[in-house]
This record gives C-alpha cells, sequence and structure tokens, in this order.
C-alpha cells in the first residue's frame, strides 16, 4: 500500500505549523529504524486544488495539520474523515476549493486519489501571532502525534493521543 | 515578492540583472497558477454551468461535467507545472526563504533551464487554451455577452496598475499609473511616492480600509468622473496601460477592446477576460524569461553594505497593486510597516459594486431566487478577493465587544469574544 503523510501549515504561525513539525519528527523517528516503513513524508503550505496532485497515486494519507474548533482545549488531537469536514460543493473559500471537494475533484478527473484519507488534526492555541514555534501545550503533543503516526505505518500497536470528534468533551 | 523589493529598498541595495529576472520568472508562474484557480475553479462555473444554476451543479464539479474531463485535467496538470517551475527556481512554490535583501539565494543550472524551458512552452499552449475557451463558451454565448455589457455590472471608476516604460502591463516592475473614468493618466509614481498619491478612508464597521486617490479627496462611495475611487485588478491593469508587451497578449488586449468599445472598459464582468489575457501574458513573459541567457549568470545578489532604514516595494499582486512599506532600525529589525494589498485597493469599488448589481438585479417586489443572489455575488467574486489579506489585524484575540441595551439605552449585559 502506497502511503503518504502530509504535515500542512504554516510554520510562521506558531501553532499553525503543528503539521510541519510533526512531519519533521516523525522523519527523524523513522531514520532511528532499522526497519523503516515505506512511506513518502512531505511538508506542504498548501491546501485545495494543489493537494490533488501531492494524493495522486497514493492509496492512504495521513494529514497533519492544525485546527480551531470552538470550545475545544489547546492540544487535544482529533482523528477525522473527510467526510467529518460539513461541507457543501459551495465554495468555503473565494480562492481555492476545501479538502472535500478536491478529493472528489482528484476522482471526477479519474485521478488515483487514496481511498484512506485520515487527518489528525491538533487543536491550536495561537495561531496569529507571526512566531516560529508552537505554543507549549500544542508543543507538547507533537511528539505524540509523531508516534502515532509511526504506529500507523509501522502496523504496530502503540500509545493513540488522537480522539474521534464525537466524544470530544468540550471546555 | 513585494516584501522582497521593499527590503532590496530598506537596504537601499538594486539586486543584479540575473536576480531580477529570476523573480520575475518565478513570479509569472505564481501569477498563472493563481489567475487559474480563479478563472477554472471559481468563475468559469458562472459561465459554463450557468449564473442561475443550482449551487450543488455550479462548481468545477460541474463545470468538469460539462465540458469534459480533460479540461480538469489540463487545469490540474498547468497548476503543477507552474508550482515545478517555482520549486525549481526559488526551492518552494509557497512562502520560499529564496528571495533575500540584494537578489536571490541561489541561481539556475543550465539543466534547470533546459526543463524550465519545456515547462514554460506548456504554460503557454496553456495560456492561449484559455482565451480560446473564453472565445467559444462566453463570447459564443449572446446571453453572456449581454451580462457582460450590462449596466447591472458597471462601475465608472479611476483604474490602477504597475506599468514599464512605455506603459505597458508589468507584474513585477516599473511605475503606478493611474487613469482616470476616461482613461487619460493622471497619476504616475514611483514606489517611494506612494504616500503622496493614496490615503486611506476607515468606516467604522469594519477593519479593511478604503483607499482612494488624495488629488480628488474622500468623496464617498462615489462613482463616475472626478470620483476619488480606483480599481486594481486585472481590468484596472489593462485599462491603466497602453498594451502588453508581449505580442499574443498584446493582440488579444485589442480584440478586447475592439470588442467592448474601446478604452477605458467600465463592465465589470470583462475583468474575467482581462485576468485570462494576462495569464497569457505571463505564460508569453516566462518564455521569454528562461530564454534569456541572463538568468544562467551566478551573479544573483549583491551584498548590502549601508544601514538598513525605510523602504517600499510595489508588484501587481493578481489581486491587485501591492503596496509593502517597512521602517526598520539599524540592524534591520521591522519596527512599523504599511501594507496595501491588492484586494485592499478594490475594497470601496467591491463594495460599490455588489450594491449596484443587486439594486439592478433584485427588482422591487420580485422573488429573490438563489440564482439572482448567486448574479449578485458574481460582483463580488470577480475581483478574485482575498479579504484575509487586506484586513491586517493581528490583535491575538477577536476584539469584539458587544453591548446590550433595553429600551431606556441603560447597559444590561457585555458580550466579548
Amino acid at each position: 500500500m502506497k502511503t503518504i503523510v502530509i504535515g500542512l501549515g504554516n510554520t510562521l504561525l506558531r501553532d499553525d505549523g503543528a503539521g510541519i513539525y510533526v512531519v519533521r519528527l516523525l522523519r527523524r523517528l523513522i531514520e532511528e529504524l532499522e526497519h523503516r516503513p515505506e512511506a513518502e513524508l512531505i511538508e506542504a503550505e498548501l491546501a485545495g486544488m494543489d493537494i490533488i496532485e501531492k494524493l495522486e497515486g497514493f492509496d492512504k494519507a495521513i494529514i497533519i495539520d492544525a485546527i480551531q474548533l470552538r470550545g475545544f482545549k489547546a492540544g487535544t488531537v482529533f482523528r477525522l474523515r473527510p467526510d467529518d469536514f460539513r461541507t457543501t460543493p459551495r465554495l468555503a473559500s473565494f480562492h481555492d476549493i476545501d479538502l472535500v471537494t478536491a478529493l472528489e475533484l482528484g476522482r471526477r478527473l479519474e485521478l488515483s486519489m487514496p481511498e484512506d484519507v485520515l487527518i489528525l488534526a491538533i487543536q491550536a492555541e495561537d495561531t496569529v501571532t507571526i512566531e516560529e514555534g508552537c505554543t507549549s501545550v500544542v508543543e507538547a503533543v507533537i511528539e505524540d502525534v509523531a508516534k502515532e503516526v509511526l504506529t500507523l505505518l509501522t502496523g504496530k500497536s502503540g500509545k493513540r493521543v488522537s480522539i474521534p470528534l464525537g466524544p470530544a468533551k468540550e471546555t | 515578492m513585494a516584501s522582497g523589493k521593499a527590503v532590496d529598498a530598506v537596504y537601499n541595495i538594486e539586486p543584479p540583472a540575473p536576480a531580477r529576472k529570476l523573480r520575475e520568472l518565478y513570479y509569472m508562474a505564481h501569477f498563472i497558477h493563481s489567475h487559474a484557480a480563479h478563472f477554472y475553479a471559481l468563475a468559469a462555473p458562472d459561465f459554463v454551468v450557468g449564473p442561475d444554476a443550482p449551487p450543488e451543479k455550479r462548481n468545477i464539479l460541474g463545470l468538469i461535467e460539462k465540458v469534459g474531463l480533460e479540461i480538469g485535467k489540463e487545469v490540474i496538470k498547468q497548476r503543477k507545472i507552474a508550482q515545478d517551475i517555482q520549486i525549481i527556481v526559488g526551492g518552494r512554490a509557497t512562502h520560499p526563504v529564496w528571495n533575500i535583501p540584494g537578489g536571490v539565494s541561489k541561481g539556475i543550472t543550465p539543466e534547470d533551464r533546459e526543463t524550465l524551458k519545456e515547462l514554460a512552452n506548456e504554460q503557454l499552449k496553456f495560456g492561449e487554451f484559455g482565451l480560446k475557451l473564453f472565445n467559444d463558451v462566453v463570447l459564443g454565448n449572446k446571453a453572456y455577452v449581454d451580462l457582460i455589457l450590462g449596466d447591472a455590472y458597471e462601475l465608472v471608476t479611476n483604474y490602477m496598475g504597475l506599468v514599464d516604460e512605455n506603459n505597458r502591463v508589468n507584474f513585477y516592475d516599473g511605475k503606478v499609473r493611474v487613469v482616470d473614468t476616461e482613461g487619460k493618466e493622471i497619476i504616475k509614481y514611483s514606489e517611494s511616492e506612494y504616500l503622496e498619491h493614496i490615503a486611506e478612508h476607515v468606516e467604522p464597521y469594519t477593519y479593511l480600509k478604503f483607499p482612494y486617490l488624495k488629488k480628488y479627496g474622500w468623496q464617498g462611495f462615489k462613482e463616475g468622473a472626478g470620483t476619488s475611487i480606483y480599481q486594481a485588478a486585472p481590468l484596472a491593469r489593462l485599462n491603466a496601460a497602453d498594451g502588453m508587451a508581449t505580442p499574443k497578449a498584446q493582440e488579444a488586449y485589442e480584440k478586447f477592446y475592439e470588442t467592448l468599445g474601446g478604452k477605458p472598459v467600465h463592465k465589470l464582468l470583462a475583468t474575467h477576460w482581462a485576468r485570462l489575457i494576462e495569464l497569457l501574458y505571463a505564460a508569453e513573459r516566462l518564455v521569454e524569461l528562461v530564454n534569456d541567457d541572463e538568468i544562467l549568470d551566478p551573479t544573483v545578489r549583491a551584498i548590502p553594505s549601508s544601514i538598513p532604514s525605510e523602504g517600499v516595494g510595489i508588484i501587481e499582486a493578481p489581486r491587485g497593486t501591492l503596496t509593502h512599506h517597512y521602517w526598520t532600525d539599524e540592524n534591520g529589525i521591522v519596527t512599523k510597516a504599511n501594507l496595501i494589498v491588492g484586494t485592499t485597493n478594490n475594497n470601496a469599488p467591491i463594495s460599490m459594486a455588489v450594491k449596484k448589481a443587486a439594486t439592478k438585479l433584485i427588482g422591487k417586489g420580485g422573488e429573490v431566487t438563489d440564482g439572482l443572489l448567486n448574479m449578485v455575488e458574481m460582483a463580488f467574486r470577480l475581483f478574485d478577493p482575498c479579504f484575509s489579506c487586506a484586513t491586517h489585524s493581528l490583535p491575538g484575540q477577536m476584539p469584539l465587544l458587544v453591548e446590550i441595551r433595553d429600551s431606556s439605552g441603560e447597559l444590561i449585559k457585555e458580550i466579548s469574544r
């Protein structure tokens, strides 16, 4: 199974870079392994239509990004599927299309889009301060998320920090 | 790119010609990438699927259903090519860290250049294809031509755009030229002079400012001769220039004005056509630059030697003229910044265009259908607005305070976020 791991975000805006930091750490964790899982790891600042080309040709995609859901504690890690994003084919942005539409567009264009798309979304505390590095509360979960992705890639059991959206407790 | 030029100015240094050309080359690919997304994914569904088609069809999925998968695949492919060009030249397609004071951090190899030549030729074909599609699908349909020429999408303002020494459209460098409602040049300024000509009006209901021409003073949201409002987007750029600097785009430019009745064009929906002419120009300029031997010259940076202080950089962003102005301390640390972003220029015109479309399209007592609402949205969408760029407030929290008062005006509750 061809797998791609995409860390999304902007490292210049504090927690917005969380996905990128996870992938950077994951890369180091994989390098330390004797039997390295086969997966492509990329860092990206993009979304919308551009993600189609990144996903093309893979069976499975794990996307790590920051998220800001109202009422949840920063550092909470959500395990989401594209269908969890309530959306319509109307535009969410005036600039681009959203992830779900991008996946659908890729499929309708008969491109080989991954059937299995998992999104690990880290609740951010601060995505507006122009500064490198995450807030301490988000920084504290980066390693756990990287290790969780590693277990997903290696198929070995391990600690799972992510939770599905449903049982997540509002604070 | 504007910040790069502003930082050059802060250090009072001119990048060597190869660096300037590589920056422009990179930027042409960015323009193609941006304009292609807007036309094919955001604007074309209104024309190809229809302005009053149901929303679940009026999107890029509906577009490929109607025009075929091949066009969709081509758009995805060409946007990837545009990104690949940026990666080859600048290391990254988004947030590159290659544009540095006095030039760029790396040049390109002869092998890179050969790859770039192939990719640029693909982009040129794509640029030509866009105009053919517009010609066939939009101009070939009388109803759409009537829509473009109708008075619901007309706004008479001044127009702004960056031009070269021959007053032709330029995206990377030149002087900012402003023409009036009749197309006559009224202002032309260099980067460092922008504050002499542009001021920003503030309304209490929005964080987004309303730039206007100082020459006329703020007169409110008024269109017509003598207005201080100006537009800065593809249509404005074409109106503010005397032509395009590449042959195929120039040909398209001439056809544009012949078809629409001469300069300036005040018909806002023509912005989509103008955008495709610009896409073709960017592709032609890309081809010119990849064939320019100077881009292989390894002298891609001049090392700054003066003490940094203050500087302005102006480029044409896909959404309009983009001005960055920085003040720094002697270590080059920014102490103050002023940005006038592409969409900011268009804030007043967008507001006026939406109001006009709504007023003209929604008749008194008539039913407001979803199709009608979309046609009002079209007046907004044509500017390809980016409000997140244009509204530069970073307070770290939403400084919103809601006061609830009773009928005597006494405060009974305050809610803040």
